[in-house]
C-alpha cells in the first residue's frame, strides 16, 4: 500500500524547524497586539501580514512531498507445542496430541495476522515441529520446557512478542511444586508474556506405577530397597499388589520381590527389598494387578534398567586335592584384594589314613549341600579344580550348578586328575554348560600325559580375554604335562588354544582352552593342571611370574563381563521406547576385527535370536546400527567379531515410561506459569480470547518531492512582505 | 557323601601303624603308583637342596621319599616319591616352590651364582625349608642363617609359634617337634606376608630317615614313636603349607579350629 505525506526538507534538523515555527508565531502574535491597539485598520494589514509570515516559514521549511510503501506486519509468536509421549494419552475429548493440533487451528484463525513459529519441545532445545505428522505429536520420552524456552532465548532469530505453550502440563521442568518468582526464575525470566493453553483437565480411569526409586545403589549380591509409588484415580482401589522380578535372557524372568500397597488418597507407597545377583546392565520388571476398567494397562509395568555395580567378584574356589597349581591359583586369588574368595580343598580322601583323630585335624566339613544349593547364588564364579564329583556329594547338585550358570553364573573347570571326564562329569547336566564336550568317563585314553606346548588358535590371538597375556609373552607357551582329553566345542564356545596333535571326533584340534556362554552364564575350560608354570618355572622368570595373574585376570574378568575384555560395548542411543525406531550404538576396542554379527533377541524367549546386521566394520571404531520397531519388553543384543567371543548388553523398552507413569494431567502448572510470566492460561475451547501485540506498519521505497522549488518560496515571501509594508504604510502604521 | 571323608576315624594302637608302614613300602615298590596329577609336577617333592659340593649321604638320604609317601598316605596330596635333589645353582630349583636344605655342619659361602638362582627362587614365591641335622652343635643352622642374610639381606628370621597357620594347615600342632624335641617354636622369614624360609632346629630329616628295612632309622630323643609321629605331622603341615598357602587361615575355618583349640587347653 502506497502512502503519501508531508514533510519540511530532510537538510533541517527538527530544533531549527521548532524554532522557525515558533519565530512565525511569535511574528503573528506581535503583528495581532500591534492591529488590536490601531483599531479597525487591521483586515488587510493582517491577511497580508499572515500571509507573509506563512510564506517566510514555508522558505525556510521548504515543504516536501513524501511518498512511501507501508507494511503491515503481524506481531511473532511462537507456539510451543508438548511432543513428549504423554500427550498420547486421554485428552479434552480426543487424544491430547489431536486436541493440541485443534488449538493451533483456533490460534491461527483467531489472529490471522500473526507470525506463528510452531516448535515442539520434549528433549533440549525446541525444535522444527511438523503439525501434519502423527509421529511427531507424541514421540519424545521427556517434556522439559525450560530448555524449549532457553533455546527461544538464545536463539539470534527475532524475539517473539509472546509466547503461547500448549501442553497438558505433566512437565519435567520446571519442577511441579515452584510457584510465583521462583517459577519465573526456573523459566529464565522470560521477557515476554507466556500464555498456556491445556489440552487436559479430566485424569483418566488408571492406576500406574508412579515412580520407582532405589535406596542407594545397585550392587550385586546387597540388597537394596525399591520404594514404588502407585496411584489409583476413578477405580475402585484399597490395596493393588506389586510385583518386582528381574527378566534374564532364557526362561521365566526371576521374582525378586512381592507385596501390597495399600492406597489412601489414590496413591500408595511401598518399599521392597530386592537382591540382584548379577553385575551389569540388568532389566527389573515392576507389575501391579489393577483393578478392572482401567484405561491405560501399559502402565501398570515398567521395565527399568539397573546399573548393577560389583563391590568385589564372590569367587567359590573348590579343589579336588592341594596341589601346586592350587596354590599358584589360591596365591592369586588372594593376592586381588577386588576378589571374595571362599575356598575348599579336599585335603584328605576317604581312603586316606591320618593316624589321628579328628581333635587332632584341623579339618572341617565339606559343606556341599550348603555350597550348591543354599548359597551358590552368591557367588559370582564357581572355580572347579580337579574335583571329582562323584566321591564328594557334587553329583547331586550338577544340575542346580548347571541352572546357576544358565542363570548368569560363571564356572571354570580347571584340568587335573580329578576334571572333566575323569571327575565323573560326562553326561552329567554341568557338561552342557561346559564350553567342551566330554568323552564318556570309562573310555579309553581320558587322560593324556604326553607333554605338549598349546597352541593359540586364531580367536586365540586376538580376544581381548587373552591380552593380558599377550602383552607379557606374545603367543608363547610353556610346555605342559599333560591334558584332560576333552571332545568337540560346543556351539557358540571360542576355542583360544588348542592342542597341537590331538583331534577331537569330528577332526579338529583337541581345545585346550575354551570359553563359552550358555544361556545367561559363561564358561571356561581348561584343560591343563600345569597353568601355575606362568607364575613359578625358569620361564616365569622373564615376567616374575605376572603371566599367570595375566591369564587369570583375563578368564575371571571375561567370566564378570569385565569392559577390558568384551570386544565392543553396545549403547541404546537415546533410550529405546516400544513402537519408536530404535539406534544401538556400537564402540569396537582397538584391534578387534572380523565380521561383525548383532543378534537380539527379547528376554525370556528361548527362541532364535535374529541377526539385525552382519557386515564388516572396517577401520571404524563406532558403528550405529538402526534396529526395526520393537515391542515392549526387555531384550538383549548380542555381538559377535569373527571367531572371537560375544558380548551381550541388555536393555528395556517401554512404551510410555516415566511420561504414562502418572496419567492425570496438570492444567494448576499451566496456570502457575502463566501467572508468573503474565500471561493467560485458557482451555482449548477459549483459545480464541487470547489477544496478542497489534501489527506494526513497516514503511519502505520512500521518497521525497519539493512541492515548489525553494527560490519560489523566497520570492514569494519578499512579494508578500513587500506588500504587507505598503499596506501598512496607506494605514497608517509603521 | 563328603562328610563321610571326614569321620572320626579312631587312633590305631602304635604297631599296627608300622605295619601298615611296611606293608604299603612293599606294595609301593612292588606296584607303580598312579600319578595322581596329569603329570608330576604339580605334585609336591620334598627335594634337598644342595650347595657348593655338598651331597646328601646317610639315612637322611631317605626322608623325602618318606615325607612323600607319609603326605600320600594321610592326605589327598599327589607327591612325587622319589624326589631328585636339586642344585642352589641349578636352573631346575626354578621348576617348584619348594626346596629342603639339610646339613649338620656350616655350609660355607654360597657361590654368587648359587645366591642368585635362590634370589630368583624367593622372587617367584618359592618355599625353603632349613632343618637343622644337629641342632646340638648349631653350625648349620648359624652358616645356613648367614647365608640368607646374603640372599635376602632385607628379612630377618622371626619366632612363629602356634598362632602360625604351618601349626593348623593339617594337623593341629601344638609345637614342633623333630627327631629332636628342640624348641616348641620355628623360625620363618617372612615376605610380602608369605612365609618363604622357616627354620627347624629339629632335625626333622633325622625323624623321617628311614633304614633299608624301611624302619626308623635314627631314635628320636626324648619322646619316642609319639615324637616321631608328630615329627611326621608336621612334615605333613610343612607340605599343606607349601600346597595351600594360608588356606587354612580362611575365616571360614577359624571357628571350627578355635573351638578345637580351645577344647585342648581345657
Amino acid at each position: 500500500m502506497m502512502r503519501q505525506t508531508l514533510s519540511w526538507s530532510a537538510d533541517l534538523s527538527t530544533p531549527l524547524a521548532v524554532a522557525a515555527v515558533a519565530l512565525a508565531v511569535l511574528s503573528l502574535a506581535l503583528l495581532a497586539w500591534e492591529l488590536r491597539r490601531s483599531r479597525g485598520k487591521s483586515a488587510i494589514v493582517a491577511l497580508s501580514g499572515a500571509i507573509a509570515t506563512a510564506l517566510m516559514l514555508a522558505a525556510v521549511l521548504r515543504p516536501v512531498r513524501v511518498s512511501a510503501r507501508v507494511t503491515q506486519v503481524g506481531p511473532k509468536i511462537a507456539v510451543l507445542v508438548d511432543r513428549s509421549v504423554s500427550m498420547a494419552l486421554p485428552g479434552d475429548g480426543a487424544p491430547r496430541w489431536l486436541v493440541a493440533r485443534q488449538a493451533m487451528r483456533d490460534l491461527r484463525d483467531a489472529s490471522p495476522d500473526a507470525r506463528w513459529t510452531v516448535r515442539g519441545f520434549g528433549t533440549g532445545a525446541a525444535s522444527e515441529f511438523d503439525t501434519s505428522s502423527d509421529d511427531d505429536a507424541r514421540n519424545a520420552p521427556r517434556s522439559d520446557l525450560v530448555a524449549a524456552l532457553d533455546s527461544l532465548t538464545v536463539s539470534s532469530e527475532e524475539m517473539p512478542a509472546a509466547v503461547v505453550v500448549i501442553s497438558d502440563g505433566r512437565l519435567d521442568r520446571p519442577s511441579a511444586q515452584a510457584t510465583g518468582e521462583a517459577l519465573r526464575t526456573e523459566l529464565g525470566s522470560p521477557a515476554v508474556p507466556v500464555h498456556t493453553v491445556a489440552v487436559a483437565h479430566g485424569a483418566p480411569s488408571d492406576a500406574s506405577i508412579r515412580s520407582v526409586h532405589a535406596a542407594g545403589a545397585a550392587v550385586a549380591h546387597q540388597p537394596f530397597a525399591l520404594r514404588i509409588e502407585v496411584g489409583c484415580v476413578g477405580l475402585p482401589c484399597d490395596a493393588i499388589p506389586v510385583h518386582v522380578s528381574e527378566l534374564v535372557e532364557s526362561g521365566p524372568a526371576v521374582r525378586l520381590a512381592s507385596g501390597v500397597a495399600p492406597i489412601v488418597d489414590g496413591t500408595g507407597m511401598i518399599e521392597l527389598p530386592v537382591t540382584l545377583d548379577r553385575a551389569g546392565r540388568r532389566v527389573v520388571k515392576i507389575e501391579i494387578a489393577s483393578p478392572p476398567g482401567d484405561e491405560i494397562p501399559d502402565n501398570d509395568t515398567r521395565l527399568l534398567t539397573f546399573d548393577v555395580a560389583r563391590d568385589r567378584v564372590r569367587v567359590l574356589h573348590v579343589a579336588g586335592s592341594p596341589t601346586y597349581d592350587v596354590r599358584a591359583l589360591r596365591m592369586w586369588l588372594k593376592s586381588d584384594a577386588s576378589l571374595d574368595v571362599v575356598a575348599f580343598f579336599i585335603l584328605r580322601s576317604l581312603t586316606d589314613d591320618v593316624n589321628a583323630s579328628n581333635d587332632d585335624l584341623a579339618l572341617i566339613k565339606f559343606p556341599v549341600d550348603e555350597l550348591f544349593s543354599e548359597h551358590l547364588q552368591s557367588f559370582d564364579a564357581v572355580v572347579l579344580q580337579s574335583f571329582n564329583a562323584l566321591p564328594y556329594g557334587l553329583s547331586s547338585y550338577l544340575e542346580n550348578l548347571a541352572r546357576y550358570v544358565e542363570r548368569g553364573g560363571g564356572l571354570i573347570m580347571v584340568g587335573g586328575q580329578d576334571a572333566f571326564a575323569s571327575g565323573g562329569y560326562a553326561g552329567t547336566p554341568l557338561e552342557r554348560v561346559l564350553p567342551v564336550a566330554l568323552p564318556e568317563a570309562d573310555a579309553p585314553g581320558i587322560i593324556d600325559t604326553s607333554p605338549f606346548v598349546p597352541a593359540y588358535s586364531s580367536a586365540g590371538r586376538e580376544v581381548p580375554v587373552l591380552a593380558p597375556l599377550r602383552a607379557l609373552l606374545g603367543t608363547e607357551l610353556p610346555s605342559m604335562s599333560g591334558t584332560n582329553v576333552v571332545g568337540d566345542p560346543h556351539p557358540g564356545t571360542v576355542v583360544l588354544w588348542e592342542h597341537p596333535t590331538r583331534r577331537t571326533r569330528s577332526g579338529g584340534p583337541m581345545p585346550v582352552l575354551a570359553v563359552g556362554e550358555t544361556g545367561n552364564g559363561r564358561s571356561v575350560a581348561l584343560t591343563i593342571d600345569d597353568a601355575h608354570r606362568l607364575a613359578f618355572s625358569e620361564s616365569a622368570l622373564k615376567t616374575s611370574g605376572r603371566a599367570f595373574g595375566a591369564l587369570w585376570d583375563g578368564l575371571l574378568g571375561w567370566l564378570m563381563r569385565d569392559p577390558r575384555f568384551e570386544p565392543a560395548s553396545i549403547e541404546v542411543a537415546g533410550g529405546c521406547r516400544a513402537g519408536a525406531p530404535v539406534r544401538l550404538v556400537v564402540r569396537t576396542l582397538p584391534g578387534v576385527s572380523g565380521e561383525m554379527e548383532l543378534r537380539l533377541a527379547m528376554l525370556g524367549s528361548d527362541g532364535a535370536s535374529p541377526i539385525i546386521r552382519r557386515g564388516s566394520p572396517g577401520s571404524a571404531r563406532q558403528i550405529d546400527i538402526d534396529v526395526p520397531v520393537l515391542a515392549p519388553g526387555g531384550y538383549a543384543a548380542t555381538l559377535r567379531f569373527g571367531d572371537g567371543p560375544s558380548t551381550v548388553q541388555d536393555f528395556a523398552c517401554e512404551r510410555g515410561g516415566d511420561e504414562w507413569a502418572d496419567s492425570r494431567p496438570d492444567p494448576n502448572r499451566l496456570d502457575h506459569i502463566a501467572q508468573a510470566t503474565g500471561g493467560r492460561s485458557v482451555p482449548v475451547s477459549d483459545v480464541r480470547s487470547l489477544s496478542f501485540p497489534k501489527a506494526m506498519e513497516v514503511a519502505s521505497e520512500r521518497r521525497s518531492s519539493p512541492l515548489l522549488p525553494p527560490w519560489v518560496w523566497t520570492a514569494a515571501a519578499s512579494l508578500m512582505l513587500g506588500l504587507h509594508w505598503i499596506a501598512r504604510r496607506k494605514f497608517g502604521l509603521y | 557323601m563328603a562328610r563321610r571323608g571326614y569321620q572320626l576315624t579312631a587312633r590305631s594302637p602304635w604297631w599296627t601303624g608300622w605295619f601298615a608302614v611296611l606293608l604299603l613300602a612293599a606294595v609301593a615298590v612292588l606296584v607303580p603308583v598312579p600319578a595322581r596329577a596329569l603329570g608330576d609336577s604339580v605334585a609336591f617333592s620334598a627335594r634337598f637342596l644342595l650347595v657348593g659340593q655338598g651331597r646328601v649321604t646317610g639315612v637322611r638320604a631317605s626322608a623325602p621319599a618318606r615325607w612323600s609317601w607319609e603326605l600320600t598316605r594321610r592326605t589327598s596330596a599327589p607327591a612325587r616319591l622319589a624326589p631328585e635333589p636339586v642344585r642352589a645353582d641349578d636352573p631346575a630349583l626354578l621348576a617348584e616352590p619348594f626346596a629342603w636344605w639339610i646339613g649338620a655342619d656350616d655350609p660355607g659361602a654360597l657361590t654368587p651364582r648359587e645366591v642368585s638362582t635362590l634370589q630368583r627362587f624367593f622372587t617367584l614365591g618359592g618355599v625353603l625349608l632349613v632343618d637343622d641335622s644337629d641342632p646340638q652343635s648349631g653350625k648349620f643352622g648359624s652358616g645356613a642363617r648367614r647365608e640368607l642374610r646374603r640372599v635376602l639381606p632385607d628379612s630377618t628370621p622371626v619366632s612363629i609359634g602356634v598362632e602360625h597357620v604351618i601349626f593348623r594347615s593339617f594337623y593341629l600342632l601344638r609345637r614342633a617337634y623333630g627327631r629332636v624335641a628342640g624348641p616348641a617354636d620355628l623360625e620363618a622369614i617372612i615376605r610380602g606376608g608369605n612365609t618363604q624360609v622357616i627354620l627347624t632346629s629339629h632335625d626333622l630329616a633325622g625323624a623321617l630317615a628311614q633304614d633299608s628295612g624301611g624302619l626308623a632309622a635314627l631314635p628320636v630323643v626324648p619322646g619316642g614313636d609319639n615324637q616321631r609321629e608328630l615329627a611326621t605331622r608336621l612334615a605333613v603341615n610343612v607340605a599343606m603349607y607349601v600346597l595351600c598357602a594360608n588356606y587354612k587361615d580362611d575365616q571360614v575355618h577359624a571357628p571350627f579350629i578355635m573351638r578345637r583349640r580351645a577344647r585342648d587347653t581345657r
